[in-house]
């Protein structure tokens, strides 16, 4: 069979070209891409008085010198390949990752595998639609990028076919890792949380142990270098030759890009085998456990397991204490995570991570300074609550639409106002328990620097509020979307338009915006009010406090009433 | 003793913008009854209940239960009706006690009651078996009778199943009907929806038909069959099969009233309809005999509900 001639790949690629949303995705991928570039077209004035709007047209170099073209260009060309690259951590992973689940459930998965179709065929079908659907939209951002070729000082070969390169196995290794853990997911807001999880993961998570083990010849260094070749940030920073971005040697990058390659065909490769063997039929059909409860068996047995997992998750559960919200257990117990035993265990991960912060806090204010070691926890979190907030929050209507389950508790005599705030509780705690986690690294920062304190608390409040942001803006997304993927993706547009769309009007500072335009934007930003408040460089000259926090708490506090009244409309009689 | 009945529902009319779901629905159902809520898809069934279970507001027109208006005091209602749609709406990770046990706890059961209640439902179902397995591993029949649990669980007057034998193996169904008539003699009233007519016609003393949002036929089963099937069928078995061919002829010379001739050699036995009473058809028998055919039996041939259904449920324009 002609690989082309692949039904699963046709069937795919139709679907979603034909929807209104691919036309829409690329419009904004083109013309975000065409914003960045009018943003930070550098000037007649940055560029010298020597310059003419000619030289700036032909990029011929008369009477400007090639440095200061080449100096423009990049300031052009730098948030241009970083936009890209969080426009594709942002959109890609959505699509793979409900791909094959959402085929599992509605139980088109069975037929294809029935069919004569070969597992291969499918997998190779599905991965080759994302993968070029996603080159359509950076296909998009072509007009931009040669406008910026235009300017001169950018290379062809050195730079943008590198960087369109590496733009392309981010999509092929986000393609792969979200088809993966969709053949593995039971739900779709499960396999979207998980892709998110993963794409964070390799994108940032893994440039932590080069950061922390810098120096030195031991395993851990040599571990640290290869994970940070997993992250395509490195190959881009080379790219865009940032040989000291991060500052201080903790990002010095060169030569990340051929093992960046290598270590994307090898991601590529795990995940598509992985993939592969999930999609035996032997696999389609995964039978959940019956549940035997502990109860019923032996006395040692229960003694083992109630040693073993502090609360037995297989023990009969009592019923919904009085007085508790039953809206809220209910969230709690439909979770996998949100079980007694697992809760314990998030809150001793939780713990040791804190712990481990604390000592890299002690050790790393000494050693970088403070602003940057609460920097590096306030990016962190944010990230956290960026990717748990949405994914928990998201589903929290939507979720109850999708299986039908929101007409059962309509018919309750549950009020509206007691299931919002069950639901939304269910959310509170969890993301408090990651705030909580970082606490002790403060303390540990402020006992260290007590002149810090007040700065610090600031900072902790203005996360608190970023946290309160992320759920109040992802709930209400919830309430008007009838499917958990849809919500989970218009709160990630949402809020990555709030939080990075906010920074990068901070990167276009004093070109073209001025200092009052740029404070002002950071005030829809309560996680840039934290690093102004620690002096960030690059924030120092911002006052953000306590205007940002007024301007989270009145989107905070809108959303929750729109939330309010939109969970009110849908229990009452259309 | 107070006879009035337990759902009322009075010139009914629902409209969305230009289109008409409910045209002027009337109709009552009295305590202990089961309705059979036939029609089909589209026919206004859907906008029925969720008026009934105040999920729907009418356009004019009142419906009641219990003599509470389901508009009005739809707060109420929700405790006085069990509503299970036509789909689950199960949770994920959770065990049919947990799944009880938090509907229990919605409907503000106190803590002390929950376990003996959840305990009850289970036995009525015959689900005690499955109190510990995951809701989401149980089988189709199994969440149905979950479903019916879970309906049951704040001890309603009003129970209202949309398509409850739908998806299920003959088993499942015989279990189902059984469960069905057990609740309607327990004291509950029970409207039913389905597609499976011949169910249906064998729990059912209330039927109501309604298509393109107007009720067609409304009564216990005799009366719809009456009056949506008026012509009755019979057959007469002869001795003789060669005298099927006189007795075509004889019943034709009959002249009106007697229609849809048909004569089968093979089976000795020749059928016809009618709407002739009782006392005519009488005489066309003694006639029969004293015309010398060899007539060992005369029967009504029963028309069945599904008959009826069709009956009103053919598009316009249709031919038999």
């Amino acid at each position: 069979m002609n690989w082309l001639d692949n039904p699963v790949m046709r069937r795919e690629w139709r679907e979603r070209v034909r929807s209104w949303k691919f036309l829409a995705a690329f419009l904004t991928v083109g013309g975000l891409a065409a914003l960045v570039v009018l943003l930070r077209w550098p000037s007649i004035a940055s560029l010298g008085n020597t310059a003419t709007a000619g030289d700036l047209g032909g990029a011929s170099g008369s009477g400007v010198t090639a440095a200061v073209l080449s100096q423009g260009t990049m300031d052009v060309f730098r948030p241009l390949a970083f936009g890209l690259a969080a426009t594709i951590a942002a959109l890609v992973p959505a699509f793979p990752a409900t791909s094959i689940v959402r085929e599992r459930r509605r139980g088109t998965l069975a037929m294809l595998l029935q069919s004569p179709l070969h597992p291969v065929a499918i997998y190779a079908g599905k991965w080759l639609v994302n993968v070029a659907i996603a080159c359509a939209l950076i296909s998009a951002s072509l007009p931009a990028i040669a406008a910026t070729h235009m300017l001169g000082g950018l290379s062809f070969r050195s730079h943008v076919l590198p960087l369109l390169g590496i733009l392309v196995l981010m999509v092929m290794v986000f393609s792969a890792v979200g088809l993966w853990i969709s053949s593995r997911a039971q739900s779709a807001d499960g396999a979207l949380r998980w892709t998110y999880a993963a794409v964070l993961a390799i994108a940032v998570l893994s440039l932590i142990p080069s950061i922390l083990w810098t120096a030195g010849s031991g395993a851990m260094p040599a571990l640290g270098k290869w994970l940070r070749a997993c992250s395509a940030l490195s190959a881009i920073q080379e790219v865009l030759g940032q040989g000291a971005s991060g500052g201080e040697g903790i990002l010095q990058t060169s030569g990340w890009l051929g093992p960046y390659a290598l270590a994307s065909g090898l991601m590529i490769a795990a995940a598509a085998a992985a993939t592969l063997w999930e999609l035996r039929v032997q696999n389609l059909e995964k039978n959940r456990s019956a549940g035997r409860v502990t109860n019923e068996q032996s006395a040692g047995v229960q003694w083992f397991r109630r040693l073993a997992f502090l609360v037995d998750p297989k023990r009969r559960s009592s019923g919904i204490p009085p007085l508790i919200n039953p809206v809220l257990v209910k969230e709690f117990r439909t979770r996998k995570f949100g079980r007694l035993h697992w809760l314990l265990r998030i809150v001793a991960l939780c713990a040791i991570g804190s712990l481990g912060l604390t000592v890299i806090t002690a050790t790393g204010t000494v050693a970088w300074g403070a602003p940057r070691i609460v920097a590096a926890m306030v990016i962190l979190q944010l990230a956290l609550l960026l990717l748990f907030g949405p994914s928990l929050a998201s589903g929290l209507i939507a979720g109850e639409m999708e299986s039908g389950g929101w007409v059962q508790l309509c018919m309750t005599p549950l009020k509206a106002a007691k299931i919002v705030t069950g639901k939304v509780m269910s959310v509170v705690w969890t993301l408090l328990l990651i705030l909580l986690a970082t606490l002790p690294g403060y303390f540990a920062m402020g006992y260290i620097q007590p002149e810090l304190k007040t700065q610090l608390i600031h900072v902790v409040a203005s996360l608190l509020l970023s946290g309160a942001m992320i759920l109040a803006v992802s709930a209400c997304c919830s309430a008007f979307q009838k499917t958990t993927a849809v919500a989970t993706a218009s709160s990630y547009g949402i809020l990555l338009a709030l939080l990075a769309g906010t920074f990068l009007v901070w990167v276009a500072r004093d070109k073209p915006f001025g200092k009052d335009f740029v404070e002002r934007t950071l005030m829809l930003n309560p996680a840039a009010a934290a690093l102004s408040e620690i002096r960030m460089p690059g924030f120092e000259t911002y006052q953000l406090v306590p205007q940002a926090w007024y301007v989270s708490i009145a989107i905070t506090l809108f959303c929750f009433l729109l939330l309010g009244f939109r969970t009110w409309q849908l229990t009452r009689p259309k | 003793m107070d006879h009035s009945p337990v759902v009322d529902i009075k010139n009914l009319t629902k409209r969305y913008g230009e289109f008409t779901a409910l045209d002027d629905l009337t109709m009552h159902v009295d305590s202990g009854q089961i309705l059979g809520f036939i029609g089909p898809n589209g026919a206004g069934k859907t906008t029925t209940i969720k008026i009934l279970v105040g999920m729907s507001l009418p356009t004019s027109g009142t419906a009641k239960i219990a003599g509470i208006d389901c508009s009005s005091g739809a707060s109420q209602i929700k405790r006085l009706v069990g509503y299970m749609p036509d789909r689950f709406g199960s949770y994920d990770n959770m065990r049919v006690t947990e799944y009880l046990d938090f509907f229990a706890a919605a409907y503000g059961i106190p803590y002390r009651q929950r376990k003996q209640r959840i305990e009850e439902v289970l036995e009525t179902t015959s689900a005690q078996y499955m109190r510990d397995r995951y809701v989401e591993s149980l089988s189709h029949g199994m969440q149905q009778r979950i479903g019916i649990a879970r309906v049951l669980i704040h001890d309603p007057k009003v129970l209202i199943l949309d398509e409850p034998a739908n998806g299920l193996d003959p088993q499942a169904r015989i279990e189902m009907r059984e469960l069905l008539l057990k609740l309607a003699a327990s004291g509950k009233t029970l409207i039913v929806t389905s597609h499976i007519l011949p169910e249906l016609a064998r729990i059912c003393s209330t039927v109501a038909i309604i298509t393109g949002g107007k009720l067609r036929a409304f009564g216990t089963l005799d009366q719809v069959m009456h009056s949506l099937c008026p012509k009755r069928t019979f057959e007469v078995q002869l001795a003789d099969r060669a005298d099927c061919g006189k007795c075509h002829a004889f019943l034709e010379s009959m002249g009106n009233g007697l229609e849809d001739l048909q004569s089968s050699q093979a089976e000795g036995v020749v059928r016809f309809s009618s709407q002739k009473d009782e006392q005519s058809l009488g005489e066309i028998l003694r006639e029969m005999i004293g015309a010398g055919l060899s007539v060992t039996q005369f029967r009504e041939v029963p028309s069945d509900l599904e008959d009826a259904f069709l009956s009103v449920a053919k598009p316009a324009g249709a031919t038999a």
